[in-house]
């Protein structure tokens, strides 16, 4: 935490303290230039044994394994699991969307303290982070980095981050795929207001480039619930045309749509193998990232 | 529909406030940010046409609802799905009975009659409706009778059953004359009838100028029509259509024909008939075959105890109709047959002395006074049942006699005089001989009434056998009964008659003797004479046979004088004109009983009542004898119901949609590995 400057607003300490407690894990081998708290798809030189492979020329005669020679008459050399460190890139949705909230709390703001916390704990176990906020483009971007500074730049922009403009995150995700170069832990946090199918083949490039996906969906509770009883005009908070709808008359309708987008959703999510979390803005965001770091923690091992 | 309270109507505009409401609350919109527009877009699209429906529909409901309101508070009257046109409460109600005794009918399954349930209903449906004053006209009094209340419709003697038949067009002319003498306001005539061709006088005249009156009232006058006209299965009428006393030796017997009539026809059956005179009564059964069995000439002895003159009744055993069940007669000792010659011919005086000198029966008597022109005078005439007048036609004081003996039912033939005159009788005039080089036949004449009618046993006269060989023409307005060529007019007319409200008056157009063979051939003309005696005969008689509700000038006395022998017990005593029984005026009986059109089941359609009431307003509810509901009954409780459902209905629409429809509220964090 930097102490030399203002306190972060998104950032509560105390909840930190309490999630720090839980590793964030990568579901999927990471590729990182340094030792770390993730399994790497290389050989290494942890504690924990791999496999035996036969002697070939040039291996370090130092890991022959002379007891499986006496044994056996042939030379095996023993490999042991590499531990690496993972990039973490998290996207952050500041389309117009984001900045609704009816309890007082806007998506944007949980958003913030959801990217800002996980930036936080994987730059405490010396995890590198990286941020891009997009809209109907990549609006700002950092690249992960893992010296404490960049996490300062990091948590600069997050508190920078304004939402404005429409939506074309399934565009930026495919972007994003195509230039994050080696395997990483991509986060979204979005409300991700966009049809399910397109989403779907954005998901899919980010899983054919070896990314580790997981997607924070903040959805407020009257954006589902829909209890307005009086006529009400409608502004698109991306610059959209106005709607004016009597929420009586199409309450129904609006509550099938909503079902309708959930369902093919979870239908998406669970095809693209996405570690998906709805949060509600009611909800208090620890819980989510609890739930979050838990669930890596129980599927941790994977290789 | 009429409303007890139909000022609560003016609130009916009411109606609107949904839509004013649902108007205001478009305006009064609120704007907000919203972020989730790709749903509302996708609300708006989805099913558009069932939305928009249901929307309409739960307006209309709302709207529905509020007027059934409004309509329950105007405290509505039903009167029958046939009559929803609109209308208030009347000021006036007239009511016109028909008291006829075909109303006096009675379903086989009911215990009341048709008049009867119309009375009860008028009385519930008057008493329902309220109106500021009900008169009540019947026949034959058609005085106006107030109702207060309407309920004593169902006890009120004058209302109750008569034996005359009902006669619309004057019962509503009565009606007519009260609402403008009156200056009533809104006027509703409730007609309560069955709707019998003879009640109903269709081919009468006035029709036209009563609906021209009412028309031009300037008060709205609605007619109701209360009709009956359900056909009452298994009824008989009896008749009897002539009675004569004889004498045979020291023995007297009274010789009947009788009639027993029914509507439908049916299988043939015995009817077991009744017939009592002085107390003794005897049973003769007739064989009714199709609609109408007659029995000719049926012979009672009567006893000692009779007398020469009384009365009887014939009775048939009870059946639905209570009122043509019984036929009440009268007898006495027939009269001279007396008739008055005044010829100035000789051969023809010779000729008519004979015809009206020889009685038709040995044991009846006649008289033939012979009088010149000149010499006629009213005392002549006060005893003759007929005069033969072979002269030119009267003029001056003879004429006024002519015409008085006319006037108390006397009959009159006229001949034609050697030299036929300008003089004219009654509008009728003789226009002058005409010689035919070849003897004529008649070839047409009225066999089935009137003078020329067949004989009793149904044989024709021998009418086409006379020759005729000069004949005189007739002038004016007449009837022919017999006519020399078909379609000749006044000039081929062998004999006509002339229209007149009683009485006869007769022209032969032929000289029996010289011109004709009437005098040799003797039977057509013998007939003629006599069967005029016997008409003249019957109004002089001392013993009357008349039609209830007939013309009050018609009758002998003034009905209000005579004292009642028999009749039916519930027969209302103030009324012995109109109510079968037998009566004693002075020296006289009278048998007064229901008109033969009465024992005549023809219905008047309801296309053609309508006819009748072309260009009024009228309203029609049919009833059914024994079935008394009220014809007006309050209906705010339909409309209360109808509120209710209104309103479920339009909370049914209004229930938010199945909760299947609609995502879980919080939703399930979903986690996709």
């Amino acid at each position: 935490m930097q102490t030399d400057r203002q306190p972060r607003s998104f950032l509560d300490p105390q909840v930190l303290s309490r999630l720090a407690a839980v590793p964030l894990l990568a579901r999927k081998p990471m590729v990182g230039g340094v030792s770390g708290r993730h399994a790497s798809p290389h050989r290494g030189s942890s504690v924990e044994f791999a496999e035996y492979r036969k002697y070939v020329p040039g291996d370090d005669l130092r890991r022959l394994d002379w007891r499986a020679f006496g044994r056996s008459d042939r030379h095996y050399v023993k490999e042991y699991e590499a531990d690496t460190n993972l990039r973490l890139c998290l996207v952050l949705d500041t389309s117009g969307s984001m900045n609704f909230g009816s309890t007082g709390t806007t998506k944007i703001e949980v958003a913030r303290r959801i990217c800002g916390s996980l930036g936080y704990l994987a730059s405490q176990q010396g995890d590198a982070v990286g941020l891009s906020c997009v809209a109907d483009g990549i609006v700002r971007s950092l690249p992960p980095r893992r010296s404490p500074a960049h996490l300062r730049l990091v948590l600069d922009m997050l508190e920078e981050a304004r939402p404005a403009g429409p939506t074309r995150l399934p565009e930026v995700l495919h972007e994003l795929a195509e230039t994050i170069r080696q395997r990483a832990l991509v986060i979204i946090v979005s409300d991700l207001f966009v049809d399910p199918q397109v989403l779907a083949s954005s998901f899919g490039h980010l899983r054919f480039r070896r990314h580790d996906v997981a997607v924070f969906h903040l959805l407020d509770q009257q954006e589902i619930g829909f209890t307005f009883q009086r006529p009400t005009r409608f502004l698109d908070m991306e610059g959209g045309a106005a709607i004016f709808a009597d929420p009586v008359d199409i309450a129904d309708r609006y509550h099938r749509a909503v079902k309708t987008y959930l369902d093919d959703l979870r239908r998406v999510v669970l095809e693209s193998a996405i570690d998906y979390h709805r949060v509600m803005l009611d909800e208090a965001y620890e819980q989510a990232l609890a739930r979050f770091l838990v669930g890596r923690a129980a599927g941790s091992g994977l290789r | 529909m009429t409303f007890l309270q139909p000022w609560v109507l003016a609130a009916l505009p009411l109606v609107t406030l949904p839509i004013i409401i649902h108007l205001i609350n478009q305006r009064r919109f609120q704007t907000v940010q919203w972020a989730a527009m790709m749903f509302l877009l996708s609300a708006k699209a989805l099913s558009r046409g069932y939305s928009r429906l249901r929307h309409w529909l739960i307006m209309a409901l709302r709207m529905l609802a509020v007027a059934a309101v409004i309509l329950a508070v105007g405290r509505p009257l039903s009167r029958g799905w046939l009559a929803l046109a609109g209308g208030g409460r009347p000021d006036t109600a007239i009511v016109l009975l028909d008291r006829s005794p075909s109303m006096q009918a009675r379903d086989p399954a009911a215990t009341e009659s048709k008049l009867d349930t119309g009375r009860e209903q008028l009385a519930r449906s008057l008493g329902t409706l309220a109106a500021g004053r009900c008169m009540l006209f019947t026949d034959p009094a058609r005085t106006p009778l107030e109702l207060d209340p309407p309920g004593m419709l169902v006890d009120l003697p004058a209302a109750a059953g008569g034996a005359a038949a009902a006669d619309m067009p004057g019962l509503l002319q009565a009606a007519y004359d009260y609402i403008q003498e009156n200056a009533a306001g809104a006027t509703e005539v409730w007609i309560c009838s069955d709707q019998r061709a003879n009640d109903w006088a269709e081919d009468a005249g006035g029709w036209s100028s009563l609906r021209e009156a009412f028309a031009r009232l300037p008060q709205q006058v609605r007619f109701q029509l209360v009709t009956y006209t359900q056909p009452v299965p298994g009824d008989l009428a009896v008749r009897v259509t002539a009675t004569r006393l004889e004498r045979r030796g020291e023995e007297r017997q009274l010789v009947l024909s009788l009639e027993v009539s029914r509507p439908e026809g049916g299988e043939p059956t015995m009817v077991p008939l009744t017939c009592e005179i002085a107390g003794v009564s005897a049973t003769v059964e007739l064989e009714l075959t199709g609609r109408q069995g007659v029995l000719k000439e049926h012979v009672i002895p009567l006893v000692a105890a009779a007398g020469n003159r009384g009365w009887g009744r014939v009775s048939l055993p009870a059946d639905a109709n209570a009122a043509n069940n019984d036929f009440y007669f009268v007898f006495d000792e027939p009269l001279s047959r007396r008739a008055v010659i005044v010829a100035e011919d000789p051969e023809c005086r010779r000729v008519l002395e004979l015809v009206a000198g020889i009685p038709p029966e040995k044991d009846q008597s006649a008289a033939v006074d012979v009088l010149e022109p000149a010499g006629l005078s009213a005392a002549a005439l006060t005893e003759a049942a007929v005069l033969l007048w072979q002269a030119d036609l009267p003029e001056g004081e003879a004429a006024e006699s002519i015409t008085r003996f006319v006037d108390r039912g006397g009959q009159v033939i006229f001949l034609p005089p050697a030299t036929p005159g300008a003089q004219g009788f009654a509008g009728v005039s003789w226009s002058g001989w005409q010689q035919h080089p070849q003897s004529l036949k008649p070839q047409s004449w009225r066999a089935d009434q009137d003078l020329l009618a067949r004989t009793l046993s149904g044989a024709a006269l021998p009418v086409g056998e006379i020759q005729v060989r000069r004949s005189c023409g007739i002038v004016g307005d007449h009837v022919p009964l017999a006519s020399l060529a078909a379609g000749a007019g006044g000039e081929g007319t062998l004999l006509a008659r002339v229209p007149s409200p009683r009485g006869g008056i007769y022209l032969l157009a032929t000289d029996p003797a010289k011109g004709s063979t009437l005098a040799s051939d003797g039977v057509v003309l013998y007939c003629l004479v006599q069967r005029a005696i016997d008409r003249g005969t019957a109004v002089l008689g001392k013993a009357r046979q008349i039609d209830a509700g007939g013309d009050p000038a018609a009758l002998p006395t003034a009905a209000e004088a005579w004292k009642r022998l028999g009749g039916p017990p519930d027969a209302v005593a103030a009324e012995p004109g109109s109510q079968a029984g037998v009566f004693t005026a002075g020296d006289m009986l009278i048998a007064v009983n229901r008109p033969a059109a009465e024992d005549a089941a023809v219905v008047l359609g309801d296309a053609r009542v309508d006819e009748l009431f072309r260009g009024l307003s009228v309203a029609r509810m049919a009833g059914r004898a024994g079935i008394t509901d009220s014809l007006v009954q309050e209906i705010w409780r339909a409309f209360l119901i109808a509120m209710v459902l209104a309103l479920l209905g339009e909370g049914l629409l209004c229930l938010p949609r199945a909760a299947a429809d609609r995502p879980l509220v919080p939703l399930p964090l979903e986690a996709a590995a």
